[in-house]
């Protein structure tokens, strides 16, 4: 394997992971704004507390990751698709800075912008992903359209999903229901945009029998309330239709990688990083599971 | 890709400015929030292990307050800095087509540098109630440190922009890299030290300026000043104040470096004209004769170019690089004599003399000293950024080489413009209430979770 391969694979590492935990994030925020109960918006809140800074260096790394090892196709894309994404950034920027403010100090006005700006970032930047996969022109286009809605979907989903357990963990049952009845409902809804797409596309035949088959248990784990074990299926669900849109992508990236000498370096770097980067962030995780143990005075 | 020298013929001068312009203004906004998340993190602990070591409950309630803050600016400054990686690429991407890979291990290095720094941050907000008192303060450390060292990574970029190295250029194509020697280029070093100090200047003196502010307060409602205002204000005052001498130092060895490695942005920045010996030291109205000549090269008649031998296509504005340089000079000497001050008066309170300067006259010229510093490091940025021009890559890529030839960029810089105004007045409306809202940690409510979960 060479140093291109695994710059490639750790950028679709990256974008999966982004997907699954940061797609969480931005699904949260919509029902967040659809959510009619306050306890409801309450366990969403509790449950990003501290990881959505965490999850968003995901989408740092896959851009630095990009641009260091195939530096022509991050400058084609992000100039090409320069208006999505620079309101997929502006999207961030109010998404992250309103759900930090509303933390703060409390504001209707930061809960409005959290969700709207929830459903803006993940729709511009499935469409963008759609039109290079399918080599289509603009994000405006039918398949840019479809992209986003897919993506805006699957986020919407995956966070129900999470958000079942997060209710149950936090001993709401009545919430952990609605977000269930979420759950269900988004799973079968993107269930049936996504399938007929990939068929349509002709998206690699595995992938879609894998996907859909993690869907259909998704489904039956959900009815069956195991909400732990729906959490890997769904996310198996999510990411395979990412891996089916990279696999149609095909872009020849050997032509265009960076020297082997860049490519070195970063991933040493990476080795280095992780040594550090995965005990702390197993302990952030660890902590954030257990509840005070110093209260105040 | 020689597609993109072609068509950003094609850019109309506008786009082409409006895009310089959304840089400029997205950096400087962010590299303020990097300033204060970089030093925040530092006197929150300095606040912390006091609070250890005397178990007294205003520093603690200090570190807590401050820890706060900055986790709300660690996120605008996480969130600023993401649009900025966008901006790399939707902006120029003519720059990172040709010249990616040989600064982007900096950039994966700063990544992991921040990942940590956000990890830690995580738990150190979080587990201020969670985890032993001293593993807390430990939890710290690693926060700082990792700041420091993404700001330092970030730098390296910079710094190589200004001195490039590293690479073979072989028909604007890049042969050979050698990511290291990018990273490790002339320039990182002294750009690296005077950001970090001037950041901690920048922190410094604006948390000193919110307790000055409040410590006025106290005077003129006559009340005593409350210990928690005036440590509020010792604490950060302190490291402002040790960081404004050491970057004069730094300040002097950056235009000695200026003058060795890019003599015309050093002509622009000290208004020489024309190429000679002897030249005068000039500042706004004033002019010592030889002076610069003397301090540049320790000879009165010593020989300094002037933009006059650069042809003319070369040459950045200036005016404003001068106008930046001059700017930042001025408050960094102001900064330093506020610093002498608060020496003195420590030293004499120490002697047991004195009290600590918390008189009105020096508090009013304290409060505004933290709007100063950030001025002081903008108008620096402009010096050496607007020095560079018009090189994006001094002296091999010219920056309209690098723009993004799309049409219409200028309506991205009107939304830029537009979500920031609005995030500026929302951050500091936040900050706002946030101080308003007291906090002692006796009265605070048990955290939610623990009516939940027990």
């Amino acid at each position: 394997m060479s140093y291109p391969d695994i710059a490639l694979g750790l950028i679709l590492l990256g974008l999966s992971a982004y997907l699954l935990f940061g797609g969480a994030d931005f699904g949260a925020g919509l029902w967040h704004l659809l959510a009619r109960h306050r306890r409801d918006r309450e366990v969403i809140e509790h449950a990003m507390g501290p990881v959505w800074e965490a999850n968003h260096v995901w989408l740092i790394f896959v851009m630095v990751m990009t641009w260091t090892a195939f530096p022509p196709v991050f400058a084609d894309v992000m100039s090409a698709h320069w208006v999505p994404l620079s309101l997929a950034a502006l999207g961030i920027v109010a998404r992250g800075s309103a759900f930090v403010f509303a933390k703060a100090a409390p504001s209707r006005a930061y809960a409005w912008v959290f969700g709207i700006s929830s459903v803006l970032t993940p729709y511009c930047m499935g469409a963008v992903a759609a039109v290079i996969a399918t080599g289509g022109s603009s994000w405006l286009s039918p398949a840019g359209a479809y992209g986003g809605a897919l993506t805006t979907g699957l986020c919407a989903y995956l966070a129900a999903v999470y958000l079942t357990w997060d209710g149950r963990r936090l001993d709401r049952a009545d919430s952990a229901e609605r977000f269930r009845a979420c759950a269900l409902v988004s799973g079968t809804v993107v269930g049936l945009i996504a399938l007929p797409g990939a068929l349509t596309l002709g998206v690699g035949s595995p992938l879609i029998t894998a996907s859909a088959l993690a869907g259909v248990v998704s489904l039956a784990l959900l009815l069956l309330r195991r909400f732990l074990a729906v959490r890997v299926t769904a996310a198996l669900a999510v990411a395979t239709v990412l891996w089916g849109a990279a696999g149609l992508a095909d872009l020849d990236l050997h032509a265009v990688a960076a020297h082997d000498a860049v490519l070195q370096i970063v991933l040493a770097a990476l080795g280095v990083g992780t040594l550090i980067l995965v005990p702390s962030m197993i302990w952030l995780f660890v902590l954030f599971q257990r509840a005070p143990e110093r209260p105040a005075a | 890709m020689e597609t993109f020298a072609i068509l950003a013929d094609a850019a109309t001068l506008a786009d082409f400015a409006a895009a310089r312009q959304q840089m400029a203004f997205t950096l400087g906004f962010h590299i303020i929030l990097a300033s204060i998340g970089i030093g925040l993190p530092a006197i929150t602990l300095l606040a912390e292990w006091r609070a250890l070591r005397t178990g007294d409950e205003v520093y603690a309630e200090l570190a807590r307050r401050w820890m706060k803050a900055a986790g709300v600016l660690f996120a605008v400054g996480a969130v600023s800095g993401t649009v900025l990686s966008f901006e790399m690429g939707t902006l120029w991407p003519g720059f990172m087509d040709t010249y990616g890979q040989v600064f982007g291990a900096a950039f994966a290095m700063e990544g992991i540098a921040f990942f940590i720094e956000a990890i830690f941050m995580g738990i150190y907000l979080y587990g201020w109630d969670r985890l032993p008192p001293r593993t807390h303060f430990l939890t710290g450390i690693p926060v700082v440190i990792a700041g420091l060292m993404s700001a330092s990574f970030v730098v390296t970029v910079n710094a190589w922009m200004n001195n490039p190295r590293g690479f073979t250029l072989v028909d604007g194509e890049v042969t050979e890299v050698d990511p290291i020697a990018a990273m490790l280029n002339p320039n990182t070093p002294v750009q690296a030290a005077h950001l970090i100090l001037a950041s901690l200047m920048v922190c410094g003196f604006t948390v000193a300026s919110v307790y000055a502010v409040a410590l006025l307060r106290d005077h003129r409602r006559g009340r005593p000043l409350d210990p928690y205002h005036r440590r509020g204000f010792a604490i950060p005052f302190t490291l402002g104040a040790i960081c404004a001498p050491l970057q004069v130092l730094v300040g002097d060895w950056a235009v000695r470096h200026v003058h060795e490695h890019q003599p015309i942005k050093f002509a622009a920045m000290e208004g020489i004209e024309h190429t000679g010996g002897g030249q005068p030291f000039k500042f706004a109205i004033f002019e010592i004769p030889g002076a610069l000549s003397l301090m540049t090269t320790f000879d009165v008649n010593g020989v300094l170019r002037g933009l006059d031998s650069f042809p003319v296509g070369e040459r950045p504005p200036a005016e404003v690089v001068r106008i930046g340089f001059e700017l930042m000079i001025a408050i960094g000497v102001a900064l330093l004599a506020l610093a002498a001050w608060w020496a003195l008066a420590w030293w004499r309170h120490r002697k047991g003399r004195r009290d600590l300067p918390y008189r009105p006259w020096f508090l009013r010229i304290a409060a505004p000293a933290g709007v100063a510093a950030m001025v002081a490091m903008e108008a620096g940025w402009t010096t050496t950024e607007v020095g560079r021009q018009p090189w994006i890559v001094y002296g091999v890529m010219r920056t309209e080489e690098a723009v993004n030839p799309s049409p219409g960029l200028r309506f991205g810089l009107y939304a830029v413009l537009a979500v920031y105004a609005v995030l500026t007045v929302a951050t500091i409306s936040v900050l706002r209430r946030m101080r308003r809202r007291p906090e002692r940690a006796q009265e605070r409510p048990r955290p939610r979770e623990v009516e939940v979960v027990g």
